[in-house]
Formats: C-alpha cells, structure tokens, sequence
C-alpha cells in the first residue's frame, strides 16, 4: 500500500530497490533495537504512554512548585467551565470558553471533590489523561489506517503496511514530544485527533453511518471539521464503495441497473452524472452527519440559549482578534481593523461590518482551496492525503494561527508520509523540516522582542516573518498536492 | 446656598483670634501655611436649568477628582484615590433620560470624558456585599479642572463680578474636587481641597448664602482615641459673628496617615505585558490593636488590564508580594483592542502581602498588567499614562465606631465599599518618581504607520502567489492524471505483481 519507492508514470524513473513494505527507507538505524522496539505494539504505546505519564507528573511538579505554570491557560478555561456546569450553570459563565459544552461535560470529573486533597489533585488533572489517552488512540487508529489495505476499483487487493513499519510512522505522532506536550499541558486538540483518525478509519472501513456520525460530531465539536465533508463524499463513489470489502455485495448489486440505464438517458447526460453521483451511501453519510450536527446544535441551543450560538460559533466569524499570530492576514488585519474603527470613532456600531469585508475575502482562498479544489483533485487519489492537504491548507491560510492548530495536521502526517517525496529525497524533507521550524523561529523570535522587550516589530519584522512562513507552508502544501497527484501516497 | 470655608494647619500652628479682622461680610487674616477646603451646598433651585432636570433622573452621583500632580495634605484630608476623574452613579428608579444625557453633559461640564452611555463605559459595582456603593462606576485620567471653571463661571459669574471669575480660577490649584448628590440630601455639594501651601486668610460672604470660615489646625486633645482626629482652631459665620469663637473637638475618621510613603514604577522592559512594582517604605501595620492588611487598589485605563486568572494562583501570587485579588470590576475582556472597547478599563483591588517580622523594612509587590492593542501610529510606538494606585492599610475599628460624625468625612471612593463598614483606611502617601506627577508612563509598541503602507498590497501579493503556486500543483494534478484514482497506483501494482 505503501510506496516508500520513487517512481512516476511521467518520469518513468525506476524503481527505487527499497523494499516495498519494510520501509526500511526510512530506518537506515537497521534491524537490531529499532527493529524490536517496532516489532510488537507494547513498547511503542508503553513509552508513548511512558511519555505522557512523565510529562504529566513533571507538569504538576512544575504547577506546584513555581510560578510559571505548566498547564495551559485553555486547561483553567475548561475546568472553570466543567465547575460551572457541575453547579448547575452554564459553561459560557466562564470567559473565552469558546467551545461546545460537551468538552465541560466531559471534564465534569474535574470538578470534583472529595475532601482528600490527593484525590481532589488527581480529579482535577483527570482531563488531561482524558487528552493524553485521546492521542494514544489516534495513534492506534494511525497504525490501523497504515495496515488497513485496500482494493482498488478494479478490484485488485493492495495489500496494507506491514504493522512494524505502520508503528514506526505511527510512532510520528505517538512519540512527538510537541503532542505530547501539549495534550498533557491539558490542550483539547488531542481530542480532535482522535476525532478525526477516527473518522478516516470509518470512512476507509465502508462504516458509513459511524462516519456520519463523527462527521456530525467533529463540526459541532471544533467546526473545521467540515471541510473533510466534501472530500469524504467526493471519495466514497460507487465504485470505491463497492470495492470495499464490507459493503461489497450491496452496493455491487445495485450498481448494474443504474449503470445500464445510463445510455437511456443520453438526452441528458449532466442529469445522469447528477443521478449517479447520489449513492445511498452519500445520502447515507450526508444525513446521518447533518443529523447529528443539527440535534446536537438543538439540544446545547436547548440547554444553554444563544450564548452557545454565540460563543461557539459566532465568535469565530466576528471575532477581531489580532494578538500577533503566524496568520498571514495578521498584520493587515491590525491596520483595518484600527482603521474601521477610527473612522467611525465616535459612531460605535459600524466597524464589524467592515471589518468582516476583508475577513471574507480572506476565506475565499482558504475555502475554496480546503473544501473544493483539494477533495475535487486528490480525494479519490488518496483520501488520507487529501486530507493532510485541505488540512494543512485550511490552517496555513486562516486567519487566526497558533502552534495548536499544527496539531490539526499533524495527527494525519504519518498516513502521508510513507511514500512522499519528503522521505524519498532526504534532502528535500530535512529541508522542508528546517524552514518550517525555521520559519516559526523567526517569527517567534519577532513575538519575543515585541511581547517581551516592547520594540514595535509589527512591520516589518512579524510582518515578514508571517509571511515567510506562510510561503513555506505553501510550497510544503505543494509537495503534498504533487505527491497525492502522482500516488505516491497511501 | 452655605459655605464652608476651612483652613487646616499643622499640629502646634494656631492662630489668635486678634490676628483676624472681621468687617461686615468679609474675614481676613494673616498668611499661614494650611490646607484649605471649601465645601458649597446647594439647594436644587440654585443650579443651572440642565443640571436640575440631570440630578432629578439621578438616585445619586458622586464624583472625584484628583490631580495627578503630588501635593502635601495634612490630617483630616487624607484620603487618597489614583488621580483622574472617577465617577460612581446610581440612576433613579425609571432610568430616564439621563441614560443618555449624563455623558454629554459631563463632557460639558468637566471637558473630555468619552464615556458614550451608562450602559456601555460604566462598569457595575457590587451591590451584593455592602450596600452603600453606588451602583456604577467610571474612570478615566483628566488633567485638570480648566473646563470645569469655564462651566462653572458660565452659569455662576456675572460678567461683571471679578470676584466670583477670580475665585473660580483658584480651582486650578486645586489638589481635588468633589460633587455629591444624593436624593436623601437632596442637595449638591461640592468640595474642593487646596494642598499644603503659604496663603492668607480672606474669605467673603455672599447674598442668600451662609458662610461659615474655620482657622483650624491639628490638635491631640487629652483623652483621644487611636481611631480619632483631634481638631482646634477659631471658627467665624459672616455677617453674624463679630469674633472667632474657638473650639476644640475630635472625631472617630475614616481616613488615618499610615506615616509612611510608597512610589511606583514598571519593570523594564515593559513589553506587552508590564509589571507594576509598588515600593512601600514599610511593612509595619499601622495599628498595633487591629487586625490590618495591606491593599492596593488600582483604576486601569481601558489600554491596560489585570487579567483575574492570572492572579488567581497562589503561587503566582506569594511570588509577588501579594496575598490574593480582593475585586476586579467585570467584565474585562481579555483579547479585545483598545479601540473597540466601549467599557472604561477596570478597578481592581490587591490585597499585598508584606513581609513578616517585627523590624520595619522596605518591600515591594508586583502587579503584573496586559496592554492592549492601541491604535497604529507613526513611529511605532505610544506613550500611555498609568495612574498610581491607591496604597492604604485596611484595619478595623472598634464595635461602634461612628465615622459619619466626622465633618470631613470622604466616602464613594469606589474601595470603601469593597470593606466593611468599620474599616480604618491608613493610607500610604505616594511619592513621585522623578518629577511630580502621580503617573507611570509605558512606551507601548503599536503598528507602524510609515511602514504600514506595503501590508494590504504586500500581504495580498504573497496571498494570492501562495495561493496560485497551490492552484497550479492542483491544476496539474487534475490535468494529468484527472480527478480520479491515481492511475499510477494500479499501474505500479501491476509491475509490482509482474515483478514478483
């Protein structure tokens, strides 16, 4: 399933002699401890485990003894939250809680207390194992894409990974120290790994109405989600459905009578591409999403009024939040939004209006990249890499950006990896390595001087800096767009 | 109208009786060194046809000013509030049209005040623990009262009258003023504190008005209590005494002298998130029978803001110097810029926490503060000041203790009624830092305006390449090998399979 090998039809390269499923490519350290440590799945998930476990134990050390703390602010955010909703208040009574009130109640154990101030301690921190044991799932969710296999159209078996070189990539996310920092800091983007790994490996699976579900589930959980929609619904076609082992027999039968009937439509042949684009599982899928997105809506509107349509949602359409961040529209959002709103000082109500124009222009690009031309070109090609790109295309032109966001795409870079070209070309992926961080440390380097030693870097330096850094996004996106293209990719 | 004209000198600085002339309707007297204050009261006929119909919507409404220049004050003036313009206002049961009128006719009366309405500037005090607070709250620097003079001989002074116009100009020396209104009085009182400075004794009284002159000065009768100010001095009503009469008399008070000075400044480099250090000359309470802490209460400019969270962890806390958030107005948003808010900015109250021990010493406490985003500008920076705090010991006083007998009581500073009612406050006297002025500047950085020209084109150029360099790899994606399954894929398996 894997190509670590180079290779493409247009190049007509050779093969490369790298064996096809070890991806030993990759591991140039050899069989001896690599290879064991691989080899069954304990050690990988006891250390990434290990892992979190120290970090967790390091951080309450860190919380309890100074004053630099390690939890994340967003981890007070949820508890106060989950505090609130155990009183029998509503979670937006906390400020910035910008979230469903399903992640307050998934956090309700953290507002426990027993008297004991051990145990109360534990409760208190029992979120961030939830976050931690979340990314250890999606790890194993990764491993079960990499070795899941596949059938092709026209009905050839490719075999999946070999489930020691599957942990290796897996071990990407599973043994990422940045991840793993940041779910035991008590960040919930773990939980959106999960999320959707988990909703790959349904759709991979033919598990239609699982999909749906977390579909549902993960647009009313964080939004971005959606943009996976249009690709899962461009991959899952009749053909690719039915070439799947579970839903084989059901789908290949119905099949025939519409296909034979095509040639009867001919009068109106855009009628007949429309006609076979709706499968049942398509309608399946968009129902049961839209189902689930809309009764979860109703049921928090139900329970928590318009502070829920406001904080969850409206919020990220108003907001005029310009605390430098590595978007590229960050710079320019500063200036017009200082100048809407010294235009019309003294009058208050007419800056979000115009504030919102350049805000919308700046979605154009990023959702006409993330839902449309992205699953249109590569979903069918390789949907985990389709994914990775409308991903990673979605972040790099938002217009909000922080390091927690690169989480969103990092969770599926394991299932991209295997055969791009990043691997293949060592060069190319230590390159593409260093002017990512690179890039970041730049712009970091500006945010220090400006947050902490006051020198107004905004132009040129942060300016730059973001921009920079978006063109390194861009032609990494690139790569993985002529990568998917070529099939070098799960 | 009455008057109430005071002269507060130091303790052992006493006058004669025989050093005054009284003629008629005016005294004078010799030039001493004192603080004045002049109290006026009015009845709600006497004011301007605007203010009447203003105070009538109003349940009450009180505002204090203080320069932000430091002056010397003497014993009962010793209350301290950060210098600016504060106001603490209660609407009337209906609400009324002075919702909308109140922040243009304070605009007309004080200069500057960009509050735009209750609801959106004022910030709500809480009613919930004590209640004699006023039911809102607004604050924001001012620099002085020449506006206020202007209003004032406007509606007060007659063309003609030089002395009404050269009375009034006096207010521009002034260390603080006072309006009060409540409906229970019923009445407007003003009061203005002059610092300790030389001056003469003159006063003069007018038609239909009551003028009551006191050359007093600090005093400690025998039998005084911990809790009390003890006053002597001559006392004059115009134009019904024809001599001062003395008097001698003491008072529990509200407001003591702590003895002992603070100043503030911020740690460089101040960057965006500046911290605040009080330096206080003493971390000895001030009084030895009741139970005392140290307090800051702080009025932030809407530019720069506590964040509650922050200040919630004791840790964090104990490595500061101070002992816990006591209040913070709400709500303070967290992430909005300067120039979208609407809300004043915030008070906040910090219990500090000096360092034991029996030997006095000096100690600081840090607050560490958040600037927002200011408005860009050439240059790339701007320079916003800070008030300094309030810095008091809160004690409190015996059972019983009643502060409202005191004449010069200060109440409605928007602190007191964050404490019970028997709450000494032993107030810390701010000493500048280089210069006179009550303020701390910070340099904050902002967005450059000279080298903003560039960031809409510059920024949609490197937007739209970005985007077209993902365009054409998509394009010749779709061009080559369609949108649908890689074709490679099948091919290579099948090489693959021949292979094998």
């Amino acid at each position: 399933m894997a190509k670590p090998s180079s290779g493409s039809k247009r190049s007509g390269e050779s093969n490369a002699p790298a064996s096809q499923k070890t991806g030993a490519a990759v591991s140039p350290a050899g069989p001896s401890i690599l290879a064991s440590f691989f080899h069954k799945p304990l050690p990988l998930y006891l250390s990434a485990a290990l892992l979190r476990v120290v970090l967790l134990l390091y951080g309450l050390w860190q919380d309890a003894n100074s004053p630099l703390k390690y939890t994340d602010i967003d981890y007070l955010v949820f508890t106060d939250a989950a505090r609130f909703v155990s009183r029998g208040q509503t979670p937006y009574a906390r400020e910035t809680y910008r979230y469903t009130p399903v992640l307050a109640w998934l956090l309700l154990p953290t507002a426990q207390t027993t008297g004991n101030p051990f145990w109360d301690a534990v409760l208190f921190h029992s979120g961030k194992v939830l976050f931690a044991a979340a990314d250890l799932v999606a790890g194993w969710l990764l491993e079960r894409i990499l070795t899941m296999g596949s059938t092709s159209k026209a009905g050839r078996v490719i075999p999946g990974m070999e489930a020691a070189t599957a942990r290796k990539f897996a071990a990407i996310w599973l043994l990422n120290p940045m991840v793993a920092a940041i779910s035991t800091r008590g960040s919930s983007e773990g939980l959106l790994g999960v999320l959707v790994t988990a909703l790959l490996w349904a759709v991979l699976a033919r598990r239609v109405t699982l999909a749906g579900l977390l579909l549902g589930f993960g647009v009313h959980f964080k939004i971005y989600p959606f943009i996976y929609a249009p690709a899962i619904v461009w991959w899952m076609d009749r053909e690719t459905m039915a070439a799947g082992s579970k839903a084989k027999t059901v789908a290949g039968k119905r099949k025939s009578p519409l296909t034979s009937s095509a040639p009867t439509t001919s009068n109106a042949p855009w009628l007949n591409r429309v006609m076979s684009f709706v499968t049942p599982a398509r309608i399946q899928l968009a129902v049961i999403s839209l189902l689930t997105f809309l009764l979860l809506n109703a049921a928090m509107f139900i329970l928590h009024g318009t502070p829920f349509i406001t904080h969850t949602y409206l919020h990220h359409v108003t907001r005029i939040d310009h605390r430098h961040n590595f978007s590229p529209y960050n710079t320019q959002l500063y200036l017009t939004s200082s100048l809407s709103s010294s235009s019309s000082s003294s009058s208050s109500s007419t800056h979000p209006l115009k504030s919102l124009q350049i805000e919308s222009l700046a979605f154009l690009p990023q959702l006409l990249l993330s839902t449309v031309l992205i699953p249109l070109a590569l979903a069918k090609k390789s949907l985990p890499s389709a994914m990775l790109a409308q991903t990673f295309a979605f972040v790099t032109f938002n217009k909000v950006c922080t390091s927690q966001y690169f989480l969103w795409y990092m969770v599926l870079l394991p299932l991209y990896l295997p055969g791009s070209s990043f691997l293949r070309d060592k060069r190319l992926g230590l390159a593409a390595l260093a002017l990512w961080v690179g890039g970041q440390a730049l712009w970091l380097q500006q945010g220090y001087e400006l947050e902490f030693l006051g020198r107004s870097t905004f132009v040129p330096g942060l300016w730059v800096a973001s921009l920079g850094f978006f063109l390194v996004n861009c032609w990494i996106l690139g790569v993985i767009v002529g990568d998917s293209g070529e099939g070098l990719v799960l | 109208m009455r008057e109430r004209i005071t002269f507060i000198q130091k303790l052992g600085d006493s006058q004669e009786p025989s050093a005054f002339k009284i003629n008629g309707g005016v005294i004078s007297g010799p030039e001493i060194d004192a603080v004045r204050e002049d109290k006026l009261t009015f009845a709600l006929d006497d004011l301007p046809s605007e203010l009447y119909t203003l105070l009538d919507d109003i349940h009450e409404l009180y505002v204090r000013w203080v320069s932000p220049v430091a002056s010397e004050t003497v014993a009962p003036f010793l209350a301290r509030l950060p210098p600016g313009f504060h106001l603490f206002f209660t609407p009337g049961k209906e609400g009324g049209a002075v919702l909308n009128t109140l922040c243009p006719t304070l605009s007309k009366v004080f200069g500057s005040i960009e509050c735009s309405t209750p609801a959106d500037s004022f910030t709500s005090l809480p009613s919930d623990r004590f209640s004699h607070s006023a039911a809102l709250q607004y604050f924001q620097p001012l620099e002085d009262l020449s506006r206020f003079i202007q209003y004032t001989k406007d509606q007060l002074c007659s063309k003609s009258n030089s002395q009404c116009v050269a009375r009034l100009d006096r207010l521009a020396g002034a260390s603080s003023l006072e309006v009060s209104y409540d409906t229970i009085s019923h009445a407007l009182k003003i009061t203005a504190v002059w610092p300790y400075q030389r001056q003469s004794v003159y006063a003069a009284s007018r038609p239909q008005s009551r003028t009551e002159v006191g050359v007093l000065s600090a005093d400690i009768p025998p039998g005084l209590e911990p809790n009390e100010l003890g006053i002597s001095g001559l006392l004059t009503v115009l134009e019904q005494d024809s001599e001062p009469s003395p008097v001698v008399f003491s008072f529990a008070s509200r407001h003591q002298d702590a003895n002992s000075e603070f100043s503030t400044s911020f740690l460089e480099p101040t960057g965006l998130h500046p911290t605040l250090q009080i330096q206080l000359e003493s971390n000895q309470p001030p009084s030895e029978d009741a139970s005392c802490s140290a307090h800051a209460y702080l009025t932030l400019p809407r530019n720069i803001f506590a964040d509650k969270y922050q200040l919630a962890d004791d840790l964090f806390l104990a490595s500061k110097n101070l002992t816990a958030l006591r209040y913070i107005s709400q709500p303070v948003d967290l992430e909005a810029p300067e120039y979208v808010m609407k809300s004043w900015g915030s008070a906040i109250l910090l219990e500090l926490s000096p360092p034991d021990g029996e030997q006095d010493q000096s100690w600081t406490a840090e607050i560490p503060l958040h600037l927002r985003y200011l408005l860009p500008a050439k240059g790339g920076y701007e320079s916003i000041q800070i008030p300094y705090p309030a810095v008091f010991w809160a004690c409190t006083a015996e059972e019983g203790t009643k502060f409202p007998s005191n004449p010069f009581d200060r109440v409605n500073l928007g602190y007191d009624g964050l404490f019970g009612p028997r709450t000494v406050f032993w107030h810390v006297e701010p000493r500048p830092v280089g210069g006179n002025r009550l303020e701390n500047t910070v340099k904050v950085p902002v967005l450059d305006l000279e080298k903003s020209l560039w960031v809409n084109a510059g920024t949609a150029i490197v937007v739209l390449a970005g985007f077209t360099w993902i365009v054409w790899k998509l394009a010749a994606v779709f061009f080559l090998a369609g949108h649908g399954e890689a074709s490679l894929r099948e091919t290579k398996s099948v090489k693959e399979k021949k292979q094998q």
